[in-house]
């Protein structure tokens, strides 16, 4: 059979499949073995568990429980809170304080935590009930948490991130950086539309919540510290020849429950037991998918799809910014129904050949690929990011969430189209602090 | 939309669920504490080798076998709190007898790629205990150790899923978690 | 319908690997005989360590392996990639073709392996600081070396090992946390790694890190085959092998250039040099490998033996 044909069955299969309920990983596995029976023989069953085994063999993916584990220890004190009145009080002056200061902490919780949910929930359970206590409209409350948390696979750590230097071999460390002024840019466009949107809506009272003294501000700064402390502790052991970024993960990740428990208090083994078990949930959720996925990709290249697919976009005489618009709502259709690791493992080894034949380079496309990513957490069906908000506030409704998220969302189409203009964006820092990339 | 979500399977009175629930928090626990000593190791290595500047060889290995092992032995544990992502789009818009047949629907086919997953990694556990296979690197510790998470991981999961689906057949539990509409 | 052969290597197609297998999948091709040869070139179909067992299980038909990947399974495999052993590629094809050679093959058929087209690549070392020529010179660094012989005798040369990915190097060797590496000629060069060195050793007159690297098929599938496939399969081995060993020798000599372009300075290795490390390997790989494998001292003899 035309391997094109084929691909289109497998698409068609794995739709159907993952819509009937079952788990992505599973539905993955069930999708590959079939295609494998009929079209490379039964025997093929045989290598799927060598191959699942294979695909986690990897050190690299060690990262992704430890940079998890730092925002649920995180998370689970009340250093988010700390770190949001911080920001409370030292932005007071700036208009539209609360709002601003809640993006402001998720862009700093995002540098603490890699994945999107874990930095939504910890700012979100102080956030939210703040912001609507002091009469914000329950949208923009929940959407600003819910977009602000995304941006925990944008600001580096990020486990899309290492998902993707996985997938495709390029440097962990150069695809961190590349995430750091996209991710600031993110900040800045959601804070200018919040502005603008409290501003509009009349109620200008919010525009100057509070005002603190210059006491009440130095006051909470030490509470602040032990981020800070972090966040260098980890930039300097990862660029300053102390391990490799996956290695540094796990300095993170002890550092993170030490202060947690040291500074915060977290003795309880019962809280302690807390965090372990989400961090352990969300990670082996997405190491199986990860594997699984990995059993997907090897059906699909042992099919000769991936190759043929590749092939045949080459020969595709069309604009390279046309294929990447084709490729962007490719990916947005993926993330409104499959986690971002799941696109990014399923979708890495038929675009790359593409992306890299365009002339893209693949850094560059990393960040693009990442906030694309983030648009779907907080879209339906599968949207982490509503979940974590529904869990903290469950009487606002799933409309409100989404039409509070909506110009978020315009905001990430923003920086999308931003970085199609300036490549530099993601591009710059990279290069500036580890030279020209291979 | 379930997903993340609190949920956690039911297991009622009926004692093989709860037997099953059991081993499968225990496997949960045993996971968290893998994860926990990859972290101490890789911290280990970090400080041997730039501290102590001394030789790092079997660290990288056991870090990978470990996470590899935490992931399969905590299958079980995240089916159970039902962590494993789905799209629930068609079960939540199908009505309820439509949905109990979805679900044993899913619920089996699971079952059956779990179980093939079990078997051919327990014939691959063997084929490498049976040969002594080691891994080639100066630490070589022998695969099948390894190799055992696959065919105890898999087996977990499959029993978890056995349950899940004894669960929602004798009423413990409803399909997918839903609540009814 | 024709015969289809899947061969699966880690390399990209641009690499001399690749090419060898590229020969021939062509030349099977063009003899006519119903046999096609579909390459999955960078680890596409399996990742380059989990390669052998599927070929010897027959899931997977050929490859193009570092033998001593395998060395896990089949002790001996190691002594193909162990210090000093192999002088240059000349030596190393004469290797191909001796009673050591045929020892090793007798193993691989215990696999229900066999080898296509013989071929060794040899390496070298640089130094993020200093040049490395003789065991004094990385005493208190720390190193990454390619296979697990180098391991055992840099750190008896009292190097510290840290073990990571060949793609790991540019980045560990950017950041400090190595002074140090060890790998082939070809992945210096792709890996790009002139530009994080002050000092490259080529494989030159005398070079200690030479990895045989053949062209394996499951020997079974080979047998399955009619005769007139057979035939086209061994006849473009045979062009495949000639043109590897000229290729190979090429290699050495190209890193040397892409180095010295780069500015990076270049150190050979001198006769005493290497003596001293073939000394220190005889304490410490070659010892290693006779206590943990059956009939290692006949082995290790064999190949001594290869004039
Ligand atoms: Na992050
Ligand atoms: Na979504």
């Amino acid at each position: 059979m035309d391997p094109l044909l084929l691909g289109g069955l497998v698409a068609l299969a794995t739709i159907l499949v993952l819509f009937s309920g079952v788990s992505v990983a599973v539905g993955l596995l069930i999708v590959s073995a079939g295609f494998l029976i009929v079209f490379d023989g039964m025997r093929s069953l045989e290598l799927m568990p060598e191959i699942f085994f294979g695909k986690l063999d990897n050190f690299a993916l060690l990262s992704i429980p430890m940079f998890i584990i730092m925002g649920a220890s995180i998370a689970s004190t009340r250093a988010g809170a700390d770190l949001y009145e911080a920001l409370e009080r030292w932005l007071t002056r700036v208009p539209g304080g609360l709002v601003v200061s809640n993006l402001g902490a998720c862009a700093l919780f995002a540098a603490m935590s890699g994945s999107s949910p874990a930095t939504c929930a910890a700012i979100g359970k102080m956030g939210i009930p703040e912001m609507r206590k002091r009469g914000y409209p329950d949208g923009v409350a929940a959407g600003s948490i819910a977009a602000g948390g995304t941006l925990g696979i944008l600001i580096p750590p990020s486990v899309t991130m290492i998902v993707y230097g996985i997938a495709t071999e390029t440097s962990i460390g150069r695809l961190f950086l590349a995430g750091v002024i996209p991710g600031l840019l993110l900040v800045a466009l959601f804070m200018a539309w919040s502005l603008y949107s409290t501003w509009r809506s009349g109620n200008t009272a919010l525009l100057s919540a509070g005002s603190y003294s210059w006491r009440e501000r130095v006051e909470i700064l030490p509470r602040v510290l032990p981020f800070l402390a972090i966040i260098l502790g980890v930039l300097y052991a990862m660029y300053g020849g102390v391990a490799t970024p996956s290695e540094t993960a796990a300095v993170g990740a002890l550092l993170c429950l030490l202060i947690a428990m040291v500074i915060y208090r977290l003795w309880n083994p019962r809280d302690i037991w807390v965090v372990l078990r989400d961090s352990t949930k969300e990670s082996v959720m997405i190491l199986f998918i990860i594997a699984a996925a990995g059993v997907f990709s090897y059906m699909l290249s042992s099919l000769f799809i991936t190759q043929s697919i590749a092939e045949w976009i080459g020969t595709l005489d069309v604009n390279r910014w046309v294929l990447m618009g084709a490729i962007n709502v490719f990916l947005l259709i993926a993330g409104f129904f499959l986690p971002p690791v799941a696109v990014i493992l399923m979708a890495a080894p038929i675009l790359l050949p593409i992306i890299t034949t365009a002339g893209f380079d693949p850094i560059w496309f990393a960040v693009v690929l990442t906030i694309n990513m983030e648009i779907g957490l907080i879209s339906p069906p599968v949207g982490l990011n509503l979940y974590v908000i529904n869990g903290i506030a469950p009487d606002i409704s799933l409309r409100t969430i989404l039409t509070g998220s909506l110009p978020f969302v315009a905001c990430m189409v923003l920086a999308i189209v931003l970085l199609c203009l300036f490549p530099g964006l993601a591009t710059w820092l990279p290069n500036a602090v580890m030279g020209p990339g291979l | 939309m379930t997903v993340q979500s609190a949920a956690v399977a039911h297991a009622g009175k009926n004692l093989f669920l709860r037997a099953v629930a059991a081993v499968s928090t225990l496997a949960g626990w045993c996971s968290a504490a893998m994860i926990v000593t990859a972290v101490a190791i890789t911290c280990q290595m970090i400080f041997v080798r730039f501290v102590l500047n001394g030789s790092t060889v079997w660290q990288t290995e056991a870090v990978v076998y470990l996470m590899i092992a935490a992931t399969l032995i905590g299958l079980p544990y995240v089916q159970r709190l039902r962590g494993h992502v789905n799209v629930d789009l068609v079960p939540l818009w199908l009505g309820r007898r439509a949905r109990m047949g979805l679900a044993v629907v899913t619920l089996s086919v699971s079952i059956l790629i779990v179980a093939v997953m079990f078997w051919y990694g327990f014939e691959f556990w063997h084929f490498a205990w049976d040969r002594g296979w080691r891994s080639d690197t100066v630490w070589g510790p022998k695969l099948w150790i390894p190799y055992l998470a696959l065919p105890l991981g898999f087996g977990l999961l499959l029993l978890q899923l056995v349950a899940d689906l004894v669960a929602i057949l004798i009423g413990a539990d409803r399909p997918f978690g839903l609540e009814d509409a | 319908a024709a015969t289809e052969l899947r061969l699966s290597h880690q390399w990209s197609d641009k690499d001399v690997r690749h090419q060898v297998a590229k020969i021939v999948a062509d030349e099977v091709a063009a003899a006519g005989v119903d046999l096609e040869i579909k390459i999955f070139p960078t680890q596409s179909l399996f990742k380059a360590r989990e390669q052998y067992t599927p070929l010897s299980r027959g899931q997977l038909d050929m490859t193009v392996l570092p033998l001593s990947y395998a060395g896990g399974q089949q002790p001996a495999y190691n002594l193909t990639l162990m210090p000093g052993l192999v002088k240059n590629h000349d030596h190393a094809a004469r290797m191909n073709d001796s009673p050591f050679m045929e020892a090793i093959e007798a193993k691989m058929a215990e696999d229900d392996v066999m080898v296509l087209v013989h071929g060794y690549l040899a390496g070298g070392f640089a130094g993020k600081d200093d040049c490395i020529t003789a065991p004094e010179d990385v005493a208190g660094k720390q190193m990454r070396a390619a296979g697990k012989a180098f391991e055992q005798m840099l750190a008896g040369a009292g190097a510290s090992i840290a073990s990571m990915a060949s793609s790991e190097i540019y980045n560990a060797m950017q950041t400090g946390v190595l002074d140090a590496a060890n790998t082939s000629s070809s992945s210096f060069v792709s890996y790009r790694i002139y530009e994080q060195v002050a000092c490259y050793t080529p494989a030159g007159e005398y070079a200690l890190w030479f990895m045989y690297q053949p062209l394996i098929m499951n020997k079974s599938t080979f047998e399955g085959l009619s005769e007139e496939q057979q035939a086209a399969l061994m006849a473009a081995a045979e062009k495949a092998q000639a043109y590897y060993l000229e290729e190979a020798k090429k290699e050495d000599a190209e890193s040397r250039r892409v180095f010295e372009e780069a500015g990076v300075e270049i150190a050979d290795m001198t006769e005493a040099e290497f003596n001293a490390w073939r000394d220190l390997a005889k304490e410490t790989s070659y010892k290693a490998f006779v206590a943990e494998t059956p009939d290692g001292q006949a082995l290790l003899d064999l190949a001594l033996a290869v004039d």
